[in-house]
């Protein structure tokens, strides 16, 4: 196998409705304030892979065939390996990563990809929701609230205690990588010049 | 007459039914509270109980999502009314998500991913837990370094806070009223004593006044003698052996989950 990327993204979403991402929209929308401007929301799991990664079909097959990722029978993967290639943002969609402090690493799925590929990749999750608010809503401060739980009132997505919360820069896409905030190892073969800010 | 208990189920709870005879058999009466029903009707109750299970299917996050239902809302002004109110597992992560516990209304702890080396998910073992110090109604007649050992049985049960010194903090202040310990009461240290890398080895966490209660093992799974697990060991495990071996009937004796109801029992009798 070649190793040709550093970096790639896996985001995985339910074919049919997600039930999960139902319940937070009719929660907000019923019981917070800032939920009364929100009018569509989208849960998306994010697998972040760093390391020697073999090239787009092979990463895309590997994905597919392991049952660490995601079940190919009630979700769809989009994989994006390049910063130029396109994310599931859809236009005017507010993103907001949360995952796991300190509890964002896979290792069966590093184990699985170890021993299917030979080469030692790191493999972080967490979870992304994709909040749409209705036309004159500061969406920004708005995902905010309806993001970081502070009490009753305010927050859902995310438990500051044990969760981070990082909101997409802009909307329409999201950075890359977004879970992996320093630098990546290399990986023995890694090429020169991909490493991950 | 003796004081009501309202078991409140959300949809996805699942241990109303062993709570309602927990509180029955303490004395209490009891009967589960479905969401369906207006929250105004739950003021015409004495004391709350928040069952286990998966409220809501523990999406978003186990507790959150109940944590904003409109019946939290009447809880919290009980709650502040000094009525007492239990939340056991599931029931415990709804407390902590609405910032009952420990009490201030601000959410101030989570209760994490259990973190245990080489396994992840949801875990159930039997636990010995110690009664700490504290002003709880539900543990306040137990002796301090007394050891209950009771059943867990989650995969979210890490009492944690972002700001650090915090769960320390509520253990100097006497909020704590269980913590994980070993067979003979010794600090648990390390997993499997403290089973899911709770910060302190806490169980369970009060509110400053001591009426709301947030406790991860089930102490309304062990109310017979007969019911404690055959790897129970101390006094308990001792207790069970011989009912066991020498009189079957000894086997519905009053067991160690009983306590807890045991001392809800007590302070309503005093306070309604």
């Amino acid at each position: 196998m070649n190793a040709q990327k550093q970096v790639a993204q896996a985001f995985i979403e339910m074919r049919a409705s997600d039930p999960e991402a139902s319940s937070a929209l009719s929660v907000a929308q019923a019981n917070m304030e800032a939920g009364r401007g929100l009018v569509g929301m989208r849960r998306v799991r994010v697998f972040e892979l760093a390391g020697p990664l073999p090239p787009h079909a092979e990463l895309i097959e590997l994905l597919h065939r392991s049952n660490q990722f995601y079940n190919p029978s009630k979700e769809r993967c989009v994989v994006r390996a390049e910063t130029s290639d396109a994310s599931p943002c859809v236009a005017g969609e507010q993103w907001v990563l949360v995952f796991e402090r300190g509890g964002e690493r896979r290792a069966g799925a590093e184990r699985w990809w170890r021993h299917e590929t030979g080469s030692r990749i790191e493999v972080r999750e967490g979870v992304a929701w994709a909040l749409r608010f209705a036309p004159g809503v500061d969406a920004s401060a708005s995902a905010e609230d309806i993001t970081v739980t502070r009490d009753r009132r305010h927050g859902l997505l995310c438990n500051p205690n044990f969760q981070e919360w990082r909101p997409a820069p802009e909307t329409g896409t999201v950075p890359m990588p977004w879970i992996a905030t320093k630098p990546i190892s290399r990986g023995p073969r890694a090429r020169k010049g991909k490493a991950a800010p | 007459m003796s004081a009501r208990v309202a078991v409140v189920q959300f949809p996805g709870v699942n241990c109303e039914a062993e709570s309602v005879r927990a509180l029955m058999r303490a004395g209490l009466s009891a009967e589960v509270f479905r969401w369906t029903r207006p929250a105004a009707e739950l003021l015409a109750y004495d004391a709350y109980l928040l069952p286990g299970g998966w409220s809501y299917q523990d999406r978003v996050r186990a507790g959150a999502l109940a944590a904003k239902d409109p019946l939290v809302d009447v809880l919290a002004d009980v709650a502040a009314a000094g009525r007492p109110i239990i939340g056991i597992c599931n029931g415990a992560q709804v407390l902590v998500e609405a910032g009952l516990v420990p009490g201030d209304g601000r959410v101030s702890l989570a209760l994490a991913r259990n973190r245990m080396p080489q396994r992840n998910g949801y875990y159930a073992r039997w636990v010995y837990c110690r009664i700490e110090a504290s002003n709880s109604v539900f543990t306040r007649h137990l002796e301090p370094g007394m050891v209950l050992p009771l059943p867990i049985a989650h995969g979210e049960g890490r009492f944690t806070s972002a700001k650090r010194g915090h769960v320390a903090s509520l253990v100097r202040s006497g909020q704590v009223p269980l913590r994980y310990c070993t067979a003979l009461g010794e600090d648990a240290i390390e997993f499997p004593s403290n089973p899911n890398g709770a910060e302190a080895g806490v169980a369970a966490v009060c509110n400053a006044a001591g009426n709301v209660l947030a406790i991860m093992p089930h102490p309304e799974r062990v109310l017979d003698l007969g019911a404690i697990g055959r790897s129970v060991g101390g006094p308990w495990g001792r207790l069970r052996s011989q009912a066991m071996a020498q009189n079957p009937t000894e086997v519905f004796s009053d067991a160690p989950g009983l306590q807890i109801f045991e001392g809800l029992k007590r302070h309503l009798e005093v306070a309604v």
